[in-house]
């Protein structure tokens, strides 16, 4: 059920003065970000930038050394308990490495997503209701692969795992999709779908997306909004539609992976010039 | 302490007809067999355990016997210091020498074992099938057969000891080599090395430590076994406890049990020690001692300063490689090596020329124990013990795995909820690591009378020392990734452990738990000979009465369980991949 139009946007993430030391390394340096319902947030940065991190502090897998965490309304490092798994089941999380449960069936992988919402622990296929193994097959469906449900996860292939890892978080009923670098792993044809779908079910669920990646221009392509990180500092948060050439060599200079890809870029828009 | 969430949202209701657009989940055949011969296995181990009758009147019952008992028996006693001197130095360097004449043994067995290093696949069938066969024959038996041949003294029990280890030492061996990173042996052969000479310098360096690890964790169970060989003739420990115990005196025959039980404990130590210096720092034993040896080496680092490669002045001079702390130390544990197995040679007083008599007893040997017959016994009576033996074994076996499941779960890092609990489960493993079982049996028998429950007890309780330690290790070794891909969907610490930690792990846990059964078996054979119940009981009775033939008759039924459980495993292993 999307969003109707006339709510006023509300905030559903909200960082402030965020800061995380790992012993003497610094991951995250006061960071401020807001991001409203339904947006579509790609946070881009170098290797070591901090880009998990902050994904991490919003699902609470990691806490902060200093600052405040509020999603969805709640103060998320004082939760424990039932609360912070009520909070986390309301959050998906997509895994650059889809951690998939090698040696269990692609619906049961799914089905794991719906373990919040059920008591107690479950081992087969056997152990889950019916209602919910419907459902599962639904959002497999969605992903396009209802035809895998009861093959192993491992026989699958890269793109195919992340799919079946969108399909474990959609069952969890989110509300907000985190995804740390979910194509980094992926060819470039799996990488399109992969972000194609994720994109898709945003706009059609009202989803808020926070995506970390590291290439300029898949960001450019997906995102709403783009936010750039670097050594653990937001250097960068800008919208992402209607972008000038100018922003987007600024956006290569600011945060840019690569010499590689910031030559791509440079010799892609003097060729553009010069015809 | 209303939640402040907003209202659950569900994503698309369920669209019509995915379930019936779903794929139907597969069923083969080879699978459900599977499950249902696990049910089946698990159902008759409810089903031993209820017929061994362990139950808590019984135990109670067994406590009151225990108490009867040490009343009538008094204190224990232990044999003067010099005669006491002189068994255990018996013992051990039976124990040493039978282990070492298995690692040298295993060596070539392994290489024509492994697939990678066999020169073709008929040396690889008949070696691993020499492996299984000195595996399935406990070495008491071996111990018979060799007595009969060999003027008393040590060398029997040495060739039982090394025979029978060969099975193990050499199957490990040859699992470690099929396992070593191909790419050096590849280099070496590329630079025209010989066959041999591609084993020697490409593939031994790679399994040296599992080797020696091995190795040392054989020498644990051999020391720990050896009791048994004394039952049936063997000089040491175990012979003067069953005089003991034959002869009523059960103050000493205990007194016997206890140093024993000390033997076996610093053994460990001393294994784990070497463990530790020879396989270096990198090592990942979980000892006490292990732990103990790493923090020393940590907290002073200055022993061993790290001296830069300096390169030497001229070819000649670095001819002679400079004394480093490891090479010292290597050296040093090199030398005492050698004089244990110099000492546990000279004390087992072995009589070299029955190497040169026996073989002319071998013909007349094998004619007794030829053909196989149950002689005055009858079939019913012995498939009846047999019966007994696999029922002891399988409800020890299911008593281990339900107790080893808690304990190493909960001695496993990513399952406990605290490092305190972990430090505490994994000390109690350690514990009861310790504790050589058939010692225990032995002791639970004689002092509470009951044979066949005090005998099960025991070896449950010897099983979980080493189940719980590999599902502990097997539980920890799993990958992280989707345990916290649970945790990110909001899912509990036990729904984390059954949906995505005990899954990575089952098939593991399946093969140690069929591990265990396999030696349980053996085990429980062992137990009939010190009074456990079962066929044991048979076994020793006829080798006493000179009844070889029924002795064979009852090793064939011991080998076909065996091999029948060994196959179960292996069929377990391919279906649950
Ligand atoms: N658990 C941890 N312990 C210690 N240091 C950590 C830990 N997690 C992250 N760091 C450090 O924090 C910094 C930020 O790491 P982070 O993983 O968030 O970067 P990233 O932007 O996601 O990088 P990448 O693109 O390589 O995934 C790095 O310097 C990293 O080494
Ligand atoms: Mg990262």
């Amino acid at each position: 059920m999307p969003t109707t139009q006339s709510t006023p946007p509300e905030t559903v993430v909200e960082l402030a003065g965020l800061s995380k030391q790992f012993g003497s390394t610094t991951a995250l340096d006061g960071v401020s970000l807001t991001v409203r319902r339904g947006e579509v947030v790609v946070l881009l940065g170098l290797s070591g930038s901090g880009k998990s991190t902050l994904l991490r502090h919003i699902d609470a897998l990691d806490l902060p050394s200093a600052g405040s965490v509020k999603v969805l309304g709640e103060d998320v490092p004082a939760l424990s308990g039932r609360r912070l798994r009520a909070l986390r089941s309301r959050v998906g999380f997509i895994f650059q490495q889809f951690e998939l449960v090698p040696s269990l069936s692609v619906l049961e992988n799914v089905l794991t997503g719906a373990l919040a919402e059920l008591r107690g622990p479950r081992l087969g296929l056997w152990s889950y209701p019916k209602s919910k193994k419907l459902r599962a097959l639904a959002h497999l469906d969605r992903v396009g692969l209802l035809d895998r449900a009861y093959q192993r996860a491992d026989t699958l292939s890269g793109g195919q795992q992340q799919r079946v890892a969108i399909a474990r978080a959609l069952m969890q009923n989110p509300s907000i999709l985190l995804a740390d670098e979910p194509v980094a792993s992926l060819d470039p044809e799996s990488s399109d779908q992969v972000m194609a779908l994720i994109r898709e079910i945003a706009y059609e669920e009202g989803l808020t997306v926070l995506c970390s990646l590291h290439q300029v221009d898949l960001a450019i392509a997906w995102a709403d909004r783009i936010v750039g990180l670097r050594h653990g500092a937001v250097v960068l948060d800008m919208p992402a539609t209607g972008l000038s050439k100018a922003q987007v060599m600024e956006i290569y200079g600011r945060v840019a992976t690569s010499t590689d890809e910031f030559e791509a870029v440079q010799t892609e828009l003097m060729n553009e010039a010069a015809r | 302490m209303t939640s402040t969430l907003p209202p659950r949202v569900t994503l698309r209701p369920p669209a019509s007809g995915v379930a019936e657009r779903a794929p139907r989940p597969r069923r083969e055949p080879e699978r459900i067999a599977a499950v249902l011969t696990l049910g089946a296995l698990v159902i008759l181990a409810i089903g031993s355990l209820v017929d061994i009758d362990i139950s808590l009147p019984r135990m109670l019952q067994s406590w009151s016997n225990a108490e009867r008992f040490f009343e009538r028996v008094g204190a224990v006693t232990f044999p003067e210091t010099g005669e006491l001197l002189t068994l255990t130095a018996q013992t051990l360097g039976l124990v040493l020498t039978g282990t070492l004449l298995a690692a040298v043994l295993s060596v070539p067995l392994a290489y024509l074992a492994a697939s990678n290093t066999s020169p073709g696949r008929t040396w690889r069938v008949v070696a691993r099938f020499l492996g299984v066969l000195a595996r399935a024959v406990p070495d008491v038996v071996l111990a018979m057969v060799f007595v009969l041949m060999f003027s008393l003294g040590s060398l029997p029990g040495i060739l039982a000891i090394g025979i029978h280890s060969v099975g193990m030492i050499s199957k490990m061996f040859a699992d470690a080599i099929e396992q070593i990173d191909e790419g050096p042996r590849l280099a070496i052969r590329a630079s025209g090395a010989s066959t041999l000479q591609q084993f020697t310098a490409g593939v031994l360096p790679q399994v040296l430590p599992s080797w020696v690890a091995t190795v040392l964790h054989r020498n644990d169970i051999n020391l720990r076994g050896s009791v048994i060989l004394g039952y049936v003739g063997v000089a040491g420990l175990g012979l003067e406890m069953s005089y003991a115990f034959k002869s009523l005196e059960y103050g000493r025959g205990l007194g016997i049990a206890v140093v024993i039980f000390v033997l076996c404990v610093l053994m460990e130590i001393v294994s784990s020690t070497v463990r530790a210096v020879m396989l270096g720092s990198g090592n990942t034993a979980t000892g006490p001692f292990d732990r103990l040896l790493r923090r020393f080496r940590r907290s002073a680092p200055a022993l061993t300063p790290r001296r830069p490669l300096t390169p030497a002045a001229t070819p000649e001079s670095a001819l002679h490689r400079p004394w480093t702390g490891g090479r010292v130390r290597n050296s040093i544990a090199g030398v005492l090596t050698a004089i244990a197995i110099v000492a546990g040679v000279v004390v087992s007083d072995i009589q070299w020329n029955d190497f040169l008599t026996f073989w002319s007893r071998v013909p007349e040997v094998a004619v007794r124990f030829w053909p196989p017959s149950f002689g005055s016994y009858e079939v019913a009576t012995m498939l009846e013990a047999m019966r007994e033996t696999i029922m002891i074994a399988l409800a020890a076996t299911l008593m281990t795995l339900v107790a080893s499941t808690v304990i190493g779960s909960l001695a496993a890092r990513n399952v406990a909820p605290n490092s305190t609990t972990r430090s505490g489960f994994r000390l109690l493993l350690v514990t009861v690591r310790g504790i050589p079982e058939l010692i225990l049996a032995i002791v639970l028998i004689v002092i509470s009378g009951l044979g066949t429950q005090a005998g099960t007890i025991a070896l449950a309780v010897g099983g979980i020392g080493l189940l719980g330690k590999l599902i502990a290790d097997s539980l920890e070794e799993v990958d992280s990734g989707p345990e916290r891909a649970l945790t990110a969907t909001g899912a509990t610490r036990l729904q984390v452990y059954t949906g995505a930690t005990v899954p990575q792990s089952a098939q593991a846990m399946l093969g140690h738990t069929f591990y265990l059964l396999d030696t349980n078996i053996r085990a429980a054979t062992l137990l009939g000979i010190v009074g456990g119940g079962g066929i044991g009981y048979y076994l020793l009775n006829s080798s006493q009465g000179s009844n070889y033939a029924t002795v064979t008759a009852i090793v064939l039924m011991i080998l076909v369980t065996v091999l029948v459980i060994e196959g179960l495993a292996i069929w377990m292993r391919r279906v649950f991949r």
